[in-house]
C-alpha cells in the first residue's frame, strides 16, 4: 500500500472519530484547558517539579533516576537490566529517543516490543512513521506476510483478527517469562510519584505488571503537578487520538505489595518487586527557558496535528528524527537534536494550532526555529 | 540554503523584491491613482509577479531560481494574459475600494515590498530589518493606512509591531469592499491559511461571496476551518517537489466537490491552477 493510500485511510478513520469524542464527551475540552495550564506551571518550573517527583518516587518504594542525556538513561538502564534477559517494551517514544531497544539487544538481551504497531515495524525493522500508530503506513497484506515471514505458521489471506492472534499467542509466552518490563508515561505526578499509562491494546498492563521489574522512562515534561491533573492528561490523550473512553488507564505507583498477612506490608506481592522512573532531559530543561520553544513541551503526542497537516500527508514518518515526526516531531527534533532542519519544511498551514488539544502555537514555535536554522547558516 | 538567503537579499536590495524584476511590471496596472496621500493600496507586486513563480520554480528551488535569472531582471515578466488577469483583478479593487468613498494613493515603482517570504522562512533579523526600512518610508510619507490585496502582505504588514514601531493601521480590501456583481451558481472554496487561521477573515469573505449570490460548495473535511489544508506554493521555494505534491492532493480533493473553485491567494491560484480539473478563480474577479 502506498502511503498516499495509507495515509487517506488514517484521515478517514481518525478524525470524524476525534470530533465525535469531543462532540459527545464535551467536558475533555476543559479538562484539556485544566491541563494546559498545570502543565505551563511545570514547564516554568521544572526543575522544582523535577525534584519533588524524585522524592515522591522514594516515598512510594520506587527508585528515581534523573538523566541528562540518552548515553546516561543507556548507562542507568544497562546497569538495571544486565545482559542476558528477556526485556519487553510497552509503546514509548522516550524509549525509542534513547535508543534502548538496539543497546539492551546489542547486550545480549531478547527484546520484545508489546504494542503491535511497534512489534510489525519491530519484525519489519523500520522507524515509526507516526506517533500513536507507529505502523500506519504498513498494509494489512505486508503485515500478514511479515508476521507469516518471521514467526511461521500463518495461513495466506489470514484476516486482521488472525493476524492479531497469531502475534498474541506469539508475545504471551515472552510476557510471561520476562525479567522486565519497560514502558513510557502518559504523565508523571509530582505530589504521589504515581506515572500513569493509556493504552488499548492490554499489553502495557501485561508490561507493567508480569515481569519482576518494571522501568518507566519519561521526559521531564510528562511530569504534571499532581495526580489529578496526570489521570486528566490520560483522558485528553486518548479523546484527541481517537478512542474514548481508553480501553486501559494504568496507574503504578511503585513496586507492588501486599499488606494481607498481620497487616505488615511486604513487597512484592503479584506485580514488580522494583519500579524505576528515569526521568529523561535531553534538551528539556533548555527549552523550557527558552520563550520562543517552551509550548512545545505541552505536547501530549496525541498525534492530531499530524492528520491535519499537509507536509505530513505528503512526507510521513520522513519528516523529522523519528521517533518525533510531524509537525511536533518538527519542534522536537530541535527540542532533543537540536536540529532546525525539519521546522523549514513548515508551510504554515496552520490547522495543526487549531487542533492541537494544548493549544501549542506549532507554526510560531516552528518560525523561530527556523530562525535559528538561517541564524547557523 | 545560505546561498537562498543572500541571493534574496541581493535581489531585495537590487531590485526590492524577492526576484529579479522590473519593477515596471509590478505599476503598470494603473495611472489614474494619486502617488500621494494617507491611505493607500499595497500590493507588494504580488498579484502582478506571482505568474512567473511556477515557471521558475521549474529550475529548482529559490537558489537555483536567483542564479538562473539574477542577470535577466527584465525577462523575469508574465506571460500577456496572465498579467492583463492580475492587472483587471488589481483595478476590480480598486474600483470597489472608491465606491465606498475611500481616497486612494498608489506608490508605484516605489512601492516597497513586504518581506512576506523573509518573514515566512523565519529569515527574522532580516524580516525585522525590511519593516523598520518599510514603516520609516510609509512614516515619511505621512501614510496612515495601507489597503492590502493578498493575504501573505496583510500577514506580513499585520506583523510589524512585533518587530518595529508601526502605528499604521493595515486593513484588507475585504474588509472595505461589497461585492458589485450578482453571480449565480455555485463554487467550491480554497480557503488562504493566512486569512482563515491566522487573521480572522475566513468570515468575512465568506459572507461577500454569499452576498453576491454565489452558493459555496463546501464539505466539514475538505474546506472546514480546521481540516482544510495550504495550497503548498509557501514552500515552493525551499521544496518545490513537496510542494507540487501538497498541491495535487489539495486540488484533487477540492475536485471532489465542484469543478469551479474560488481562491482568495494569488499564490494558491498559481499554485493549484494546474491540478485544478475545472475552472480557477480569483474571489475579485468573480464579485467585483
Ligand atoms: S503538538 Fe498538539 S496536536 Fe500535535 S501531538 Fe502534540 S499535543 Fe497532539
Amino acid at each position: 500500500m502506498s502511503w498516499d493510500v495509507a495515509i487517506s485511510r488514517a484521515v478517514q478513520n481518525n478524525l470524524p472519530r476525534v470530533y465525535k469524542n469531543l462532540e459527545n464527551f464535551p467536558y475533555v475540552l476543559d479538562l484539556a484547558r485544566q491541563l494546559r495550564e498545570a502543565k505551563m506551571e511545570v514547564i516554568r518550573n521544572m526543575e522544582k517539579y523535577v525534584e519533588m517527583t524524585v522524592e515522591s518516587v522514594k516515598r512510594i518504594g520506587g527508585i528515581p533516576h534523573v538523566v541528562n542525556t540518552v548515553d546516561e538513561a543507556r548507562d542507568v538502564v544497562g546497569k538495571i537490566v544486565g545482559t542476558g534477559k528477556t526485556v519487553i517494551f510497552g509503546k514509548s517514544m522516550v524509549a525509542y529517543e534513547m535508543g534502548l531497544r538496539d543497546f539492551l539487544k546489542e547486550r545480549n538481551n531478547e527484546v520484545w516490543e508489546t504494542d503491535l504497531g511497534e512489534f510489525l515495524i519491530q519484525l519489519a525493522n523500520e522507524p515509526p512513521s507516526h506517533i500513536i500508530a507507529p505502523a500506519v503506513h504498513m498494509s494489512k497484506e505486508r503485515a500478514e506476510h511479515l508476521v507469516r515471514d518471521k514467526l511461521g505458521d500463518l495461513r495466506k489471506g489470514a484476516t486482521h483478527e488472525e493476524i492479531v492472534n497469531k502475534v498474541r499467542e506469539f508475545l504471551r509466552e515472552k510476557f510471561l517469562k520476562a525479567d522486565i518490563g519497560i514502558t513510557g508515561a502518559n504523565a508523571v505526578a509530582a505530589d504521589t510519584g504515581s506515572i500513569i499509562l493509556v493504552e488499548n491494546e492490554g499489553n502495557i498492563r501485561f508490561t507493567t505488571v508480569s515481569p519482576p521489574i518494571h522501568i518507566a522512562v519519561a521526559g521531564f515534561e510528562k511530569i504534571v503537578p499532581t495526580l489529578y491533573h496526570a489521570m486528566i492528561e490520560a483522558l485528553v490523550q486518548a479523546a484527541y487520538a481517537g478512542l474514548y473512553p481508553p480501553t486501559y488507564i494504568n496507574l503504578t505507583s511503585g513496586p507492588s505489595s501486599t499488606g494481607d498477612i498481620e497487616m505488615k506490608r511486604v513487597s512484592p506481592a503479584h506485580g514488580p518487586k522494583e519500579f524505576h522512573l528515569i526521568l529523561l532531559d535531553n534538551g528539556r530543561l533548555d527549552a523550557s527557558k527558552n520563550p520562543d520553544l517552551m509550548e512545545a513541551l505541552l505536547c501530549i503526542r496525541c498525534g492530531r496535528c499530524h492528520l491535519h497537516c499537509p507536509v505530513y500527508r505528503v512526507m510521513g514518518g520522513r519528516w523529522g528524527i523519528p521517533p518525533f515526526t510531524g509537525p511536533m516531531g518538527a519542534m522536537w527534533s530541535y527540542v532533543t537534536h537540536k536540529d532546525p532542519k525539519p521546522a523549514t519544511l513548515c508551510t504554515h498551514s496552520g490547522g495543526c494550532k487549531e487542533v492541537c488539544p494544548m493549544k501549542i502555537n506549532i507554526p510560531r514555535v516552528l518560525e523561530k526555529i527556523k530562525h535559528v536554522y538561517f541564524k547557523r547558516s | 540554503m545560505e546561498g537562498l538567503r543572500s541571493l534574496l537579499l541581493e535581489s531585495l536590495s537590487r531590485y526590492g523584491m524577492p526576484f529579479p524584476v522590473d519593477k515596471k511590471v509590478c505599476s503598470s496596472w494603473t495611472n489614474e491613482l494619486p502617488r500621494n496621500g494617507s491611505t493607500i493600496i499595497f500590493t507588494s507586486c504580488m498579484y502582478q509577479i506571482e505568474p512567473v513563480v511556477p515557471i521558475l520554480s521549474k529550475f529548482g528551488p529559490y537558489t537555483g531560481i536567483l542564479r538562473g535569472v539574477a542577470s535577466l531582471a527584465k525577462m523575469v515578466k508574465p506571460p500577456k494574459e496572465e498579467l492583463e488577469r492580475a492587472y483587471r483583478i488589481l483595478n476590480n479593487i480598486v474600483k470597489a475600494i472608491k465606491r465606498k468613498g475611500v481616497d486612494l494613493a498608489y506608490l508605484y515603482e516605489e512601492e516597497p515590498y513586504s518581506g512576506a517570504v523573509l518573514l515566512e522562512m523565519g529569515m527574522l533579523d532580516e524580516f525585522a530589518e525590511h519593516a523598520r526600512k518599510v514603516s520609516e518610508m510609509l512614516k515619511e510619507r505621512g501614510i496612515t493606512r495601507v489597503i492590502t490585496v493578498d493575504p501573505h502582505t496583510h500577514n506580513a504588514l499585520k506583523r510589524y509591531e512585533e518587530f518595529v514601531k508601526f502605528d499604521v493601521e493595515v486593513v484588507s480590501y475585504l474588509e472595505v469592499i461589497d461585492p458589485s456583481k450578482k453571480v449565480e451558481g455555485g463554487f467550491t472554496i480554497h480557503d488562504s491559511c493566512l486569512y482563515s487561521r491566522f487573521l480572522n477573515l475566513r468570515e468575512k469573505y465568506r459572507s461577500l461571496i454569499l452576498n453576491s449570490g454565489i452558493s459555496l460548495k463546501e464539505d466539514f473535511f475538505v474546506t472546514g476551518r480546521e481540516t482544510s489544508t495550504c495550497c503548498g506554493g509557501p514552500i515552493g521555494g525551499v521544496d518545490p517537489k513537496l510542494s507540487e505534491e501538497i498541491a495535487k492532493r489539495r486540488a484533487s480533493e477540492l475536485n471532489r466537490l465542484s469543478d469551479k473553485l474560488l481562491v482568495v491567494c494569488p499564490i494558491c491560484y498559481v499554485t493549484l491552477s494546474p491540478h485544478f480539473k475545472g475552472e480557477v478563480k480569483d474571489v475579485a474577479e468573480v464579485i467585483l
